[in-house]
């Protein structure tokens, strides 16, 4: 197929801020979107969950806007906004009908710059209580809610950047003060530590203008974040487990193992492995366990892309009931095994090729969803025109990388594991009674 | 990485003034090329230049009322296993055809009916059309197909009961909807019903309610160099109606409890949150008064972080991540449905502000409020439908109540111009102070609380 070829043009502030403009103009809309390069992988013990409430704190004021004012401001001329947490970033973005992208730009500087002129006690209390709220909703109060925080403690050690999740702990939060979110503000946040990215109905020339007249004035005022300064962490030696009782509806296993850091050919080496062993529904895992024995319901089969020297690849099995779990993870590592000593046929490689590249091409056929790709790419991996180059990369992995690939990232060996078993609980009760 | 010595921040410049906002151009929703296929499908193409991955969509609209009441879940089994096998390949060989070239076919079933939707990179889309046409004319329904599909069902139906959100949505359902009705009953069937679903049961509920008559089929994306009905007209038009189909006859009023103006608290001890749901009927497409100003409403109220709803529970008093509320239309008749979720200890509290929220809204909007919803709903239209699939699941979810995009565009203008008056008269038309409502946690946390607020009866249900 084609190769794609979305328009993209870069140009760094003398304060640092890397701006990329990538014109469309199918839609009169642009998408302002910011990364800045702090997540919960930059957090110290004892302030966990920071990063992600800072992002809460950034919708309070700063000081020309009042608390809320930011969503409201954009939403009433036609904005969609929002921000997200992660291990290795925060970002915020917006996408505005192109005539409010100047109010976009300067209610972004804004925060950027000005943001501890507006913040309170007060604030702070607040967004601490609807964080406590989005934990109890997301994690505390849903079935396996907490799996992926056991496997992230599991498959990485103690002390790891990667070893806790973004929510962080509630104790941490609690023990938060003003001083503490000013230091975060004035250590991560600042144009020399940020990219932005334009995608929309704007030239480059344009662009560029626009965020510089609002974006230029700020001083380099961040501890600019060095990526690559992760070591690489090699897979484990030795499977580790955790098994958890708890009111769950089935049994469920994951099988989480460390891999390459994100955009590495040998990153979408062991992606391609893992499309085949279980990611398509034609994949191996998928067509004997699902389809065949019916030793499960349901499988899954992918790898999240860090930046840090390591990602995690991670597999899971809704098990059916009466099977034993163990029985299943035997016939996974089975699998394992296999494929890494055979590596994939040219039917399996096809189709994992073809199915990454039909995501691929979704994924960016927003506005929205590519500037932040764009703003992924160029923040993490120094790399501008990702979006148009991955597919040919894809495309380039041979049978014997991806057989290799697995034999060093996917072995049973290497596996981290977190049960989360059917127990007696409150549920179970009621229906004894 | 981690924490640098104190230091003095670098101060930043005051800021330039607060730009003005440029008044966008006028926006329509991209119009359709319609047209028909041989065996009677209608048929939408949305050209959308630059979206290389389109979006096909087909709509067979289908009252659940058709399922047998003992088998109920059927339509969804059914509907799960099309692509699991057709008279010329088996379920295996089926996912690989599909995946070979990347494309993705998913079908489900609504309260609307079935619907197939097929998502394939430009270049493949006839090979796409062909699988999509094998799903639909000659599905083979293999006996160990259904009978895995039954057990994913059962298991699925223990998922659900131990998410709050869903549990809270099935009460909901049970308490508002008469039992007489099919609305009452979760759309893929209960654990008795599904467990009786057998391949003969999949098989006569196929030939008696899935045809072309009176489907929609819909296209959008880069259609730039592509005959898309002479595609269709190879494929999904050679779909025929079988002799043994029948027509789903008109659409029915789906009946309301007597007593569904009440409290039900489903227990589930230890619960850290308490899961609200909270409704009242609503208007359809096809209100008298008209649609339009019910998306605006549900906004206002409660669409986002500065909506009355979160200003106060999320922004003032902290109880929550964000509650949300908006109107549901149906075929015939709505309904307006408020959820989220809310500290346990504060439940009681949380519902009587929620309630007030809710009630004081009889009073009216004001014109500011309304317009700034106004504005959101109306200016965000262009970048919100500018994908191929968002545009191809609005155009398939209207087509089910005989409508298109055009509805859809002529609502934005009427919002443009929403006045308050009628905002406010529109609320009042349904909003009465009638609730039903569900609660999901820890009754011995709250439920003397909310016995307390005498909003009426209060039963405890288990989980």
């Amino acid at each position: 197929m084609a190769d794609i070829a979305y328009p993209i043009a870069e140009r760094t502030l003398p304060n640092g801020l890397r701006v990329i403009v990538s014109q469309d103009r199918t839609v009169p809309s642009v998408t302002v979107n910011l990364w800045v390069k702090v997540g919960s992988r930059d957090e110290v013990p004892g302030r966990t969950g920071f990063a992600h409430l800072f992002e809460h704190l950034m919708f309070q004021g700063s000081a020309n806007v009042a608390s809320g004012e930011h969503f409201s401001a954009l939403m009433g001329v036609g904005g969609r906004l929002n921000a997200t947490t992660w291990f290795d970033r925060t970002n915020y973005f917006e996408t505005v009908p192109k005539g409010a992208l100047e109010l976009a730009l300067w209610l972004e500087a804004d925060r950027q710059g000005r943001l501890l002129d507006a913040l309170t006690q007060e604030n702070l209390d607040n967004q601490r209580d609807v964080v406590k709220e989005e934990k109890r909703q997301r994690y505390d109060n849903a079935p396996y809610g907490h799996a992926m925080r056991d496997v992230y403690a599991t498959l990485f050690p103690e002390g790891h950047p990667y070893h806790h999740p973004t929510i962080g702990s509630m104790e941490d939060l609690e023990a938060a003060t003003l001083d503490d979110v000013h230091a975060f503000f004035a250590t991560h946040y600042g144009p020399n530590n940020t990219v932005l990215t334009l995608v929309g109905d704007i030239s480059p020339e344009d662009g560029f203008a626009a965020v510089e007249k609002y974006f230029g004035p700020l001083p380099p005022s961040a501890v600019a974040r060095t990526e690559g300064s992760m070591p690489p962490l090699a897979p484990l030696t030795g499977p580790v487990r955790l098994e958890r009782s708890e009111p769950v509806p089935n049994d469920r296993l994951y099988l989480a193992f460390r891999l390459p850091a994100d955009a590495t050919p040998e990153f979408h080496a062991v992606g391609l492995a893992m499309d085949a062993i279980g990611g398509l529904s034609s994949s191996r895992l998928v067509e004997h366990l699902v389809r065949q024995e019916r030793l499960v319901t349901g499988l899954t089969a992918h790898p999240l892309g860090f930046a840090g020297g390591v990602s995690l690849g991670l597999i899971s099995a809704d098990i059916s009931a009466g099977v034993d779990p163990a029985d299943v993870e035997r016939a996974i590592c089975a699998e394992l095994e296999r494929f890494a000593e055979t590596g994939p046929t040219d039917i399996e490689m096809e189709s994992a090729v073809a199915e990454t590249e039909r995501a691929w091409l979704s994924a960016l056929a927003s506005h929205d969803d590519r500037a932040d790709h764009i703003s992924h790419y160029a923040a993490l991996h120094d790399d501008t025109a990702y979006i148009n180059t991955f597919l040919a990369q894809v495309r380039a992995v041979t049978v014997e990388e991806v057989r290799a690939a697995a034999a060093r990232y996917l072995q049973p060996s290497s596996r981290a594991v977190v049960a989360y078993l059917m127990a007696p609980g409150p549920i179970a009760d009621e229906e004894l009674s | 990485m981690t924490g640098v010595p104190q230091r003095t921040r670098m101060s930043a410049p005051d800021a330039l003034p607060r730009p003005d906002v440029l008044v966008p151009q006028p926006y329509e929703l991209p119009v359709p090329t319609r047209f028909r296929l041989a065996n009677g499908a209608s048929g939408l193409a949305y050209d959308l230049p630059g979206q290389y991955v389109l979006s096909v969509r087909l709509s067979v609209p289908m009252p659940l009322r058709v399922e047998p009441r003992d088998l109920e879940g059927v339509a969804t089994i059914m509907a799960r296993t099309l692509d699991e096998g057709t008279a010329r390949h088996t379920s295996v060989e089926f996912a690989r055809l599909l995946e070979r070239r990347g494309v993705a076919i998913g079908c489900g079933v609504g309260d609307s009916g079935l619907s197939v939707e097929l998502d394939v990179a430009k270049h493949h889309l006839a090979y796409g059309l062909d699988l999509m046409h094998q799903c639909l004319a000659e599905p083979a329904f293999p006996a160990e197909e259904v009978a895995r599909q039954v057990s994913t069902r059962l298991a699925e139906i223990e998922q659900e009961r131990s998410v709050a959100s869903h549990r809270a949505a099935a009460e909901f359902a049970a308490t508002f909807y008469s039992p007489v009705g099919r609305s009452s009953r979760p759309v893929g069937g209960t654990a008795e019903t599904v467990a009786a679903i057998t391949r003969d049961a999949v098989v006569a509920f196929h030939a008696e309610h899935v045809a072309p008559a009176e489907a929609t089929v819909v296209v959008a994306g880069d259609l730039a160099g592509l005959d898309v009905v002479a595609e269709l007209d190879l494929s999904l038009g050679r779909w025929g109606t079988p002799d043994t189909y029948r027509s789903p006859g008109p659409w029915q009023v789906t009946p309301r409890a007597d007593d569904r103006a009440r409290i039900v608290v489903v227990d589930r001890p230890s619960s850290v949150q308490t899961e609200l749901m909270i409704g009242a009927p609503g208007p359809d497409r096809r209100h008298p008064g008209g649609w339009a100003p019910y998306p605006l409403l549900g906004f206002l109220v409660g669409g986002s972080p500065t909506a009355r709803i979160d200003a106060v529970l999320r922004e003032d008093k902290g109880y929550t991540y964000g509650i949300r509320s908006t109107f549901r239309p149906r075929r015939r008749g709505g309904v307006f449905i408020t959820a989220g979720s809310v500290r346990s200890e504060v439940t009681g509290d949380a519902l009587r502000l929620l309630l007030d929220v809710l009630e004081h809204g009889r009073e009216g909007f004001t014109q500011d409020e309304v317009d700034h919803a106004a504005q959101f709903l109306v200016l965000t239209a262009p970048s919100r439908y500018a994908t191929a699939d968002t545009i191809a699941d609005e155009a398939a979810s209207l087509s089910f109540d005989g409508l298109d995009t055009g509805f859809t565009s002529r609502n934005l203008v009427e919002i443009a111009g929403m006045d308050a008056e009628r905002a406010g008269a529109a609320y009042r038309e349904f909003i009465d102070g009638r609730w039903t409502v569900v609660l999901v946690g820890d009754a011995a946390s709250f439920l003397a609380d909310v016995q307390a607020l005498g909003r009426g009866d209060v039963t405890v249900v288990p989980n």
